[in-house]
């Protein structure tokens, strides 16, 4: 971590200003962003109607991950935060199941680019990117979210992605962004458990093992969709359950579930995410801390990122103040006003501007003509010039 | 010192967006970069006439060519102070659109993306929209002239890279021949504007509050219990708790049920009780949307309805309305069809003739595509569904059962918008299987269809983007992406586009002419709206004859020389919907 000065100064000056309040310093708030899932979700979102900048740069992608980003930022005030990305090359599901997400239509070239940005943004953002070889980042989510939950952290998963819901506990919920005027969804154990109809979350998994996952090319078993998985499962518990008892099985289904017991198991173990790869969530790694600025505008310049920027810079909302002042604030200054916070480092607005010039730089000859004698007098000193010429 | 000029930019500083109610505040000219002029005009509109008439000899001058940003707007502005701005007209909205049809066109977006130049934004004079708005009368002088400056200036500046980029992609034809003439005759159609029946209006609003409280009644007595129908928290627990009609969807993020179009309609027939709601948000939405708003339209300088027409926003090339949206108005519910009863000639002298081009965006595909197969049946006059049907479906033209012509109907429809299998079979409600075999059967009886939608994909991926009969164009940045999604994507684009925008330019083309003949021939009769695939009329009665044949013969010959037969209906009456 790199603080800019400024942040430095607020970090050092604010909470010598601030009498914290109690309860929201015990608040911990853990944010763990999937990178590649809420990019590609983003992409597609924009798809009949992309963003593209005067240099012909689709920026749907980038913009759809910033607006999701900086919304949670300022509505839920994480005190610590983390993007984790899948790794290049296979994860340890390929070594096993060589087929694992072999059916993937090629990368859109435009989010192929946008990945180029993200890290860069994160970086700016001063948010850790995680990655882990050999694991996706539903894994190193997983992890993450199961070691902080037991140090006292209520954790959101912030993914589109409906897997991760074998994840979800009293402690940590997935947050699914929202999109196209929807509003954002955060889902519990309740919500999870209702949407799949099922009676305990783990059994997320076995659903998916049972009706499998084209998207994943996870196989399940043939015949089985989603509403038979769930009523076998009503029955029988677990996938393994339902194998045992086969043979109390009737007609095609008795036949495919014992003919394809092994690929059930398979599947199942595949859509399983592993909450112990090799990662250690680290508190202080994790908090969040103030945003470089500098680098930001950097970036959003390049990108054309107009609204964004004067969003993002142009405004002290969200975590200008590091995340720890984020409750501070509320309690200082009260509802009326939680996000704004007195600027000690307000910087000229006409930095975040995209573009170099304006009518303060540029020498320009703007005349004000009242009268009909200003008309003439223009006339003539125009056509005065004109001969000169 | 203006009168000396070949070319001048210009544009007009205003109280409001409405060109047909607002007041003039200010002129900019500017004829060199870096250098502009302001006069202001005063509030007194007396004075203010006799200022802007200095500047007619001017802005009336056909040998000045006039450089604007939407100069569509000043135009009108300019009307209503009694000058009609004559000579070329360079928008540099509209040029920008014609090269970059899937971008923005704000003039502060094009300084910014092409001159690297951030201007004054109109905020940090009126202040934000609501209430507290100001208007630019309000302003003080000094800031309202740099900025007014800066809009005249920085215009023209944007013309030599817009003048760049048209050339390169050889659409200064297109411009010169249908945008530019465009300009006026919509500007002339918007200023005309056309009658609203308050009446009517306000008669079958007290007939759908009926219909809505009757509908209200029903909905307690089959439900059983009182409840708000206008909140969807309530409706879903009437439904699915209380009425327990099965909930087969994710409820919403907190925790309620969606009660959402889509999902109510799949229910429909479940309980009587939804029936009844559809119906009754049914005439809420045409209450509140059309019947009560449209009065609150009517301009009370003129009592009329001044729609305004955008030529810079449907990437295909199409015209779009608002104020009203006269897109929206709902043509096949019967209901939604009333409210075009409340758009009337001007008086008693005067009749509503509307004039649809039929069929047009299938003639344009039998055109383009060359198909004989489509050519023939166009050509026979035959029903043209059912002759694609006894095709589709090999039976004689005469045997052709309601649902065949149905289901060829869709087909015709849907296919050059990229409508697959699994699209078509949901659409008619048929099995994905049997939904293959009808485009297979469709392709084959229609081979030079396919071989077009073949051709023009091929030749997107090659050239990078699409262009219409008249050279209209689309770029197409994905069309060669390796994500087969994205590429489909563009490659329904690629299809689509040529067929859309060529129905664009044609009734775009037969609008100027149309307008040509009436002010050459000094009639009475006027256009008053352009929607969808249709023109509509306010006619001079003695003149109705005359008008027809004229429409008739512009709108048939927009673009002359083609093979298919192109077909208008014409009709005639007390409103709209009488004539429609």
């Amino acid at each position: 971590m790199h603080p800019s000065d400024a942040s430095l100064f607020q970090f050092l000056f604010i909470p010598l200003l601030i009498q914290p309040n109690r309860s929201t310093m015990e608040d911990k708030r853990l944010f763990l962003l999937d990178g590649h899932a809420l990019v590609y979700r983003a992409h597609f979102a924009f798809i009949t109607r992309p963003l593209i900048n005067s240099k012909g740069l689709n920026t749907s992608a980038i913009t759809g991950f910033v607006r999701t980003l900086w919304d949670l930022m300022v509505h839920q005030k994480p005190t610590h935060i983390a993007v984790a990305f899948d790794p290049k090359g296979g994860t340890f599901r390929h070594e096993y199941y060589p087929q694992y997400k072999a059916n993937r239509d090629a990368q859109p070239e435009d989010i192929t680019i946008a990945m180029k940005y993200i890290p860069q943004i994160v970086e700016a953002f001063n948010i850790p990117a995680v990655m882990v070889t050999n694991y996706e980042a539903d894994d190193v989510i997983g992890t993450l979210a199961k070691q902080a939950e037991k140090e006292g952290y209520t954790v959101y998963m912030v993914t589109p992605d409906k897997d991760y819901a074998q994840l979800v506990s009293p402690n940590i919920y997935m947050y699914k962004p929202g999109r196209q005027g929807n509003e954002v969804e955060i889902l519990g154990e309740k919500e999870i458990l209702a949407n799949w109809d099922i009676e305990r979350v783990d059994q997320v998994i076995d659903v998916l093992g049972l009706q499998g996952d084209s998207v994943d090319n996870i196989p399940g078993i043939p015949g089985i969709g989603p509403k038979t998985a769930v009523a076998l499962l009503k029955e029988y518990g677990t996938v393994e359950n339902i194998i045992a008892n086969a043979e109390n099985l009737k007609g095609k289904q008795k036949e495919n579930v014992i003919h394809f017991a092994d690929q059930a198991l398979l599947s199942k173990r595949l859509a399983t995410i592993d909450t112990h790869s090799p990662i250690q969530f680290d508190a202080t790694r994790f908090n969040l801390d103030p945003m470089n600025k500098e680098k930001l505008k950097e970036i959003f310049l390049e990108l054309e990122f107009r609204t964004l920027a004067q969003q993002i810079l142009g405004s002290d909302a969200g975590p200008v103040a590091s995340a720890n002042q984020a409750g501070i604030q509320q309690s200082l200054f009260g509802d009326e006003n939680p996000v704004s916070v007195p600027s000690n480092q307000e910087t000229p607005k006409a930095d975040y501007q995209i573009a170099k010039k304006n009518i303060d730089n540029i020498s320009h000859n703007y005349h004000l003509v009242e009268s009909d004698s200003d008309i003439k007098a223009n006339r003539n000193a125009k056509s005065a010039k004109n001969h000169q010429l | 010192m203006l009168s000396q000029q070949k070319t001048i930019s210009f544009d007009t500083e205003t109280t409001g967006i409405d060109a047909h109610q607002a007041e003039l505040v200010g002129l900019s000219f500017s004829v060199t970069p870096g250098e502009a002029y302001y006069m202001p005009v005063s509030a007194d509109q007396d004075q203010a006439r006799t200022t802007v008439a200095r500047f007619k000899g001017i802005l009336e001058n056909p040998e000045i060519s006039k450089i604007g940003q939407n100069i569509k707007y000043d135009m009108a502005m300019m009307k209503w102070y009694g000058v009609e701005l004559a000579g070329h007209l360079y928008d540099t909205m509209i040029t920008h659109y014609l090269c970059e049809p899937d971008l923005r066109h704000k003039l502060d977006y094009l300084t910014e993306s092409y001159l690297d130049y951030k201007m004054v934004p109109i905020e940090d004079l009126i202040g934000r929209g609501g209430k507290n708005q100001l208007t630019m009368r309000d302003v003080a002088l000094e800031k309202v002239k740099e900025y007014a400056c800066e809009d005249a200036d920085l215009t023209l500046q944007m013309v030599p890279v817009l003048k760049k980029m048209m050339h390169e992609n050889e659409l200064d034809d297109l411009y010169i021949k249908i945008e530019e003439p465009l300009i006026r005759v919509l500007c002339d159609l918007e200023y005309e504007g056309i009658r609203i029946s308050g009446d009517f209006l306000n008669e079958y609003s007290k007939e759908l509050d009926k219909i809505i409280l009757e509908k209200e009644q029903e909905i307690y007595r089959n439900a059983g219990v009182k409840f708000n129908i206008s909140s969807p928290r309530q409706v879903g627990e009437v439904l699915f708790d209380r009425l327990k009609v099965p909930y087969r969807w994710k409820k919403t993020s907190s925790g309620q049920y969606s009660t959402d179009f889509d999902k109510l309609t799949e229910l429909a027939g479940e309980h009587i009780v939804i029936d009844t709601i559809l119906e009754y948000r049914k005439f809420s939405k045409l209450k509140s949307t059309y019947v009560d708003a449209l009065p609150t339209m009517i301009n009370p300088r003129t009592g009329r309805v001044h729609s305004n027409f955008n030529q810079a926003r449907a990437a295909t090339g199409r015209l779009s309305s608002e104020n009203p949206n006269l897109q929206n108005i709902p043509i096949k519910d019967e209901a939604g069809r009333e409210i075009r009863k409340a758009f009337i000639p001007r008086d008693d002298d005067h009749v509503i003739l509307a004039a649809d081009y039929s069929q047009i965006e299938l003639r344009i595909i039998a055109e383009i595509s060359n198909d004989q197969s489509m050519l023939d049946a166009f050509i026979a006059g035959n029903d043209f569904h059912k002759a694609t049907a006894a095709k589709v479906y090999s039976v004689a033209y005469d045997d052709v059962t309601s649902e065949q012509r149905r289901n060829a109907k869709t087909v015709n429809f849907s296919i050059t918008y990229g409508a697959g299998a699994t699209n078509l079979s949901r659409q008619l409600k048929i099995s994905r299987k049997e939904a293959t075999e009808l485009i297979k059967s469709y392709f084959r009886e229609f081979s030079g269809l396919k071989n077009y939608m073949d051709e023009t994909v091929k030749q997107a991926r090659e050239f990078g983007y699409v262009k219409t009969l008249l050279g209209r164009r689309r770029n197409l940045r994905d069309i060669n992406s390796r994500n087969s999604l994205t590429a489909s994507n563009a490659e329904r684009v690629a299809i689509n586009t040529p067929i859309q925008g060529t129905a664009a330019d044609m009734i775009k083309i037969a609008m100027i002419d149309i307008h040509q003949t009436i002010k050459e021939k000094q009639l009475r009769s006027r256009m008053v709206l352009q929607v969808h695939d249709e023109l509509v009329f306010d006619v001079y009665k003695p003149e109705l004859e005359t008008l027809k044949s004229i429409i008739q013969d512009k709108m048939k010959n927009a673009i002359p020389n083609l093979k298919v037969p192109i077909l208008v209906e014409i009709g005639v009456g007390n409103n709209w919907l009488e004539a429609h």
